[in-house]
């Protein structure tokens, strides 16, 4: 039941994924997960797949189930409904001491009483494997998590990180199936944090065994994942590359939960999308949609473009004109809240399109604000200041249908 | 040490610091310190030949040997039913838990004597199990059965007591870690939850033991305070005492005391070394 162990001390890469008799590229899956705490549903029917070598991140709100789906895979939880399978065998009914699985806690759990050594010999020992292997294995994992001078320590005489690769060492010492990480830089500071998934991002890719993260923080699941599964409420929002949902949210909630995101109202038009009386051209980006459909304009701070006169970039589609109203330096890049003018019909658009809005007057209540940013070379070269008028433009962004009741997704 | 309103008086010279700390000692000594003493200061009157040839008295000998055996294996019984007790119900929720609880510490709060005759009306001769175990010819009262079972039932909670907050407290991920590496529940009781437990065990081993070794009340009535078969250290104080042969009485009772001082002294001091481990580092 257990995977053999193989000892190729020569290869600087051996694999401490398990030894696999059939290859089919899904580690871990996970299909139609559904579960209630008493009678509060924390699930609603998840599923996805995590493959062969992939760290996909799990990546949700407190509340939104991901701690859940990760006790469901380690069968620390039994599902109401649902099949967790892994390397293609059905666990779901197993106990979690026999699925083979890998899970850091948040706490990292090591054993109090034990000594590195001992704690990462854990798993060997309870499956009785020889003293020569265990203190082989155990002597190669130390010095795969560099921990050589700490060998003799108790877990309270280590750092946050160095606990934590002591209980990465000690799931890899069984070849897991699949490594579980729970909230895995929860404990630490900022500084830590983004210094330590750098190194265990490193020690995945040497150890090629499938992980699953979970997080609640959008940046850490961008770096981590080759994939990111956005929860929300116990369901699956979206799930894809950093780069599709971020840069192409497939729902309102994943556009908002990662990153910053404005959000705008329009409705389709031959090609392009009406937002007041402002007109975006769209021609690709409207071909799902019906014409006279309601649709939702989600675009990133950082891809709005702003311009003091009527000349936006090529890569720019103009999207109106607008006042700033407030800017503010956020350490690296530069902040702007800028109000578009959309409730006035246009002037015809060869006149001057920057508009004559201004601080002070109605029509700034009448604006529709925004949040650009803009990186420091940028802001310094042109600068702007509370009531300039600007050219506002778009580089990128997506459309969601717009249903009126929430519930249709 | 925090300072707690220290009332200053003249020029800096904390005067409630002197006063209450002396009132403190005034108070605990006529009431503990003299008592205590006393037994020393009379026990080695007559010179350490006495109180050497009281101590190697058959009798003493054979009341100190009862109280000790009959202590341990209540301990035993009591430290492993605590361990099962406290796991049982910090893990588990059903029915009737809290009642078990309740039950479990009521010992505590009956008075000795009460107890001493409840198990002579269970077991004694006319008893509803003593009854049952007649016939046989076996006898449960007035052996050194008896003193365990009386042992037992006074000291029962006190184990408990002890562990079971640290259980409450235990962090279900150290096991569930186990777990998930493989191990079956016994080896993570065995490997993880039981080391974790040995400073709530130790403490309530000696805390057991200290109280059974003490026990009088409930002895008396279930032993027959019989010389040289069922009279423990504390009934022989007793007998020797009323038999006015107070030398007698008193190398016993400064035995018990030293034991006791040292029990507590363990308990105290080496409180940080049986504890320091279960926190979760």
């Amino acid at each position: 039941m257990t995977p053999k162990m193989q000892m190729v001390p020569d290869d600087p890469h051996t694999s401490w994924a398990p030894d696999r008799a059939q290859k089919t590229g899904v580690a871990a899956s996970v299909r139609g997960i559904s579960k209630r705490f008493k009678k509060t549903p924390v699930l609603d029917d998840v599923s996805f797949d995590v493959a062969e070598g992939e760290s996909l991140v799990l990546l949700g709100a407190s509340g939104s189930g991901k701690t859940t789906i990760l006790r469901i895979i380690a069968g620390l939880e039994q599902p109401d409904a649902g099949r967790v399978t892994l390397h293609g065998k059905d666990v779901t009914d197993l106990p979690a001491r026999e699925r083979g699985v890998g899970v850091i806690f948040q706490s990292y759990a090591l054993f109090p009483r034990m000594t590195v050594e001992k704690n990462i010999a854990y798993g060997l020992k309870i499956r009785h494997r020889r003293r020569k292997e265990r203190r082989e294995t155990v002597n190669r994992l130390i010095e795969l998590v560099q921990l050589e001078k700490h060998r003799k320590k108790y877990p309270w005489q280590l750092s946050g990180g160095q606990q934590q690769r002591v209980a990465i060492a000690r799931t890899l010492a069984y070849k897991p199936q699949v490594l579980l990480f729970d909230e895995p830089f929860g404990a630490l500071d900022a500084q830590t944090r983004v210094h330590l998934r750098r190194e265990i991002r490193a020690l995945l890719r040497q150890v090629k065994v499938p992980s699953v993260f979970i997080t609640h923080d959008q940046e850490e699941a961008l770096e981590l994942g080759d994939r990111i599964a956005v929860l929300n409420d116990g369901h699956l929002e979206q799930i894809g590359t950093p780069d599709e949902v971020y840069n192409r949210p497939a729902t309102e909630y994943v556009a908002t939960f990662l990153g910053a995101a404005n959000l705008l109202l329009g409705v389709v038009t031959r090609g392009s999308v009406e937002i007041g009386t402002a007109r975006l051209p769209a021609e690709k980006e409207t071909r799902r949609f019906r014409d006279g459909q309601s649709v939702k304009l989600v675009f990133r701070p950082e891809d709005v473009c702003l311009s003091p006169d009527a000349t936006l970039p090529e890569t720019c589609r103009r999207l109106a004109n607008g006042v700033v109203e407030e800017v503010s330096f956020v350490g690296s890049y530069e902040r702007l809240n800028v109000r578009l003018d959309l409730a006035h019909r246009p002037q015809s658009a060869d006149l001057a399109p920057v508009y004559q809005v201004t601080i002070n007057t109605p029509e700034r209540m009448v604006g529709v604000p925004v949040m650009a940013t803009r990186p420091k070379p940028e802001a310094n070269v042109t600068r702007y200041k509370p009531g300039d008028r600007v050219a506002v433009g778009l580089t990128s962004f997506s459309l969601l249908p717009n249903y009126t009741l929430a519930k249709h997704r | 040490m925090a300072k707690i309103s220290a009332i200053r008086h003249v020029r800096g010279y904390d005067v409630a610091r002197p006063v209450s700390i002396g009132v403190l000692l005034g108070i605990m000594l006529p009431l503990v310190l003299l008592p205590l003493l006393s037994i020393f200061i009379y026990g080695t009157r007559h010179g350490l030949g006495v109180f050497w040839s009281s101590l190697t008295a058959p009798e003493a000998i054979f009341a100190l040997k009862l109280s000790m055996v009959t202590s341990f294996w209540a301990t035993v019984f009591n430290v492993l039913f605590g361990l099962m007790a406290a796991y049982v119900l910090s893990r588990y929720d059903f029915w009737g838990r809290n009642a078990v609880i309740v039950t479990i510490s009521l010992p505590t709060a009956i008075p000795t004597a009460v107890a001493g005759f409840a198990l002579l009306l269970l077991w004694g001769p006319y008893g509803t199990l003593g009854r049952l175990l007649n016939p046989q010819g076996a006898q449960v009262m007035f052996t050194p059965y008896a003193i365990i079972l009386a042992n037992i039932f006074v000291t029962f909670p006190l184990a408990f007591g002890v562990i079971k907050p640290v259980f409450d407290t235990m962090s279900r991920s150290l096991e569930e870690a186990s777990a998930t590496i493989g191990a079956t529940r016994w080896q993570t009781f065995w490997h993880v939850t039981l080391p974790s437990l040995r400073g709530a065990i130790v403490s309530g081993a000696l805390l057991t033991f200290a109280r059974a070794v003490g026990e009088f009340g409930s002895t008396i009535l279930v032993s027959g305070n019989l010389a040289l078969r069922t009279q423990t250290a504390p009934l022989y104080i007793f007998a020797k005492f009323n038999e006015g042969q107070i030398e007698a009485a008193n190398a016993i009772a400064i035995v018990l005391a030293l034991l006791s001082f040292v029990i507590f002294s363990v308990l105290f001091f080496a409180r940080d070394w049986l504890e320091f481990e279960t926190q979760e580092a």
